[in-house]
């Protein structure tokens, strides 16, 4: 009951997520949507009335409620375990989520349900998805050799879902995927087609990667929130000088093509990041804790 | 090309084992060595732009480095990893491109290397089919807000206050922009 609750769910989010990305014009299908889903009440949603008050928004995209970003969320992560699963070594990933959490909750968005993995691919690359669901290839962790780094990349990638970057991008992306949907529910079938096209759209993102802008902006969102939550604040600083001596072949190919090269990156935290900073990266022996559960062979 | 990686993986093998934890780096401006990772400290050396270093160990915004004889603190912004300087050899190729897989293997434990490396690329992600057990298991792993705050705690974690950072220049240089 749960799944085709879900599936339905996303099915809707889908075609809300449609009119608010085509606001204003004619838009094929969408009388298609509002008799399809018109009055039925899901997930305790009376999408009758949400779709006529996304018809009536003319000039912007939809804010989508957290509920959705989550269900949202859910799916994408469930398209990146199907291509990546989770490693097989619980005390890191335990480790992750704490440090992952304690760095969320001093983010803009400390209430959302956030859930932190590493993912088993020797490549290097994190992401995020809407909702607050965050994945770090094992190749990455490996390249991390102290909790500041780690936090350092964390709290970029907590910084895009707090600027909601996966979440608009989806938005903007979705009509093609909606589209097609709409056909199949026309042919009589409500399958799990919804949820997969959420899916397919996410994974593209992450494929296509996000603007130069965003990137710079989770830069600069990330290193205060580590900073806020008392790290030494350039472990992001030092992760990038690691993945600027890196060679580029495939496991730093997915990465380079879609983020901003680290040189780049590093030139512009050089301009930005206040000497203020320097004060607050004492080094803290209670860290060390780190070593032992990533870095055993180094004991 | 495949003896070529099997002479790369087997040299960066042997420099690894003959070197210590020191990182080489290149400084990306004029940089003073200063006795103590202080701004006001004394400067014991003065290092060119372009120039090999090693890394000898991290504080904070700070960098211990030795250049020939002398050693001394410079800021982390001064120096970018590897050994490749400024005027780089044709991409793919020329020597220092292999010095920097060498360099790599030195400094780092680091299991991919090798060429050939595969997993998560776009293919991957492109036919990947929704997988809902991981999805559970990923939720089994989530720590409580209590938690994260008793592990922030023993890592004598404490919250700060601290600004946000505004855009600043941004040198954008040939870079990839969307």
């Amino acid at each position: 009951m749960m799944a085709i609750k879900l599936i339905r769910f996303s099915l809707a989010t889908l075609a809300l997520l449609q009119l608010g990305a085509c606001a204003g014009g004619q838009i094929p299908g969408a009388e298609l949507a509002q008799a399809a889903l018109g009055s039925q009440s899901i997930a305790g949603i009376n999408l009758g009335a949400a779709v006529g008050v996304a018809k009536g928004a003319s000039d912007s995209v939809r804010e989508i409620p957290v509920a959705e970003e989550v269900e949202i969320g859910r799916s994408v992560s469930a398209g990146l375990l199907g291509a990546a699963p989770l490693t097989n070594n619980p005390a890191q990933q335990e480790y992750v989520n704490s440090v992952g959490m304690w760095l969320a909750l001093n983010s803009g968005r400390p209430d959302l349900p956030w859930h932190f993995g590493i993912i088993e691919s020797p490549t290097v690359n994190a992401f995020a998805t809407p909702g607050g669901n965050i994945f770090v290839t094992r190749g990455l962790v490996e390249r991390c050799n102290s909790e500041a780094e780690l936090a350092g990349v964390l709290a970029h990638e907590i910084a895009h879902v707090v600027q909601k970057h996966q979440l608009h991008d989806i938005q903007k992306n979705a009509r093609k995927g909606v589209v097609l949907d709409l056909a199949t529910l026309k042919a009589g079938g409500l399958t799990g087609d919804a949820a997969r096209a959420v899916t397919r759209v996410g994974l593209e993102g992450f494929v296509r990667g996000l603007s130069r802008d965003d990137e710079l902006e989770a830069d600069r969102i990330g290193v205060v929130i580590a900073a806020r939550s008392g790290y030494d604040p350039y472990g992001l600083v030092v992760v990038l000088q690691t993945l600027q001596a890196s060679p580029q072949d495939s496991s730093t190919a997915l990465f380079l093509k879609t983020h901003p090269s680290p040189s780049d990156r590093l030139a512009v935290l050089a301009v930005e990041m206040p000497p203020s900073f320097e004060k607050m990266a004492a080094p803290n022996p209670a860290l060390k804790r780190y070593t032992p559960v990533f870095k055993p062979a180094i004991q | 090309m495949k003896l070529q990686a099997i002479l790369l993986v087997a040299a960066s093998l042997f420099v690894g084992a003959a070197l210590s934890s020191a990182e080489p780096a290149v400084t990306v401006k004029e940089v003073a060595l200063r006795q103590s990772p202080a701004a006001d400290a004394k400067a014991v050396a003065t290092v060119a732009t372009n120039t090999v270093v090693e890394l000898v160990k991290r504080e904070g915004a700070w960098v211990q480095l030795t250049s020939g004889a002398d050693t001394g603190w410079a800021k982390l912004f001064d120096i970018k990893m590897g050994t490749a300087t400024s005027a780089p050899a044709a991409k793919g190729g020329g020597m220092s491109g292999i010095a920097d897989t060498l360099n790599l293997a030195t400094g780092k434990r680091d299991a991919s290397v090798t060429t050939g490396v595969r997993g998560l690329d776009e293919a991957m992600l492109k036919k990947a089919q929704p997988n809902e057990a991981q999805v559970a298991t990923l939720i089994g792993y989530a720590a409580t807000p209590d938690k994260a705050e008793s592990f922030a705690k023993a890592g004598k974690l404490a919250p700060r206050t601290v600004d946000p950072i505004a855009a600043g220049a941004q040198p954008a240089t040939g870079a990839k922009s969307k």
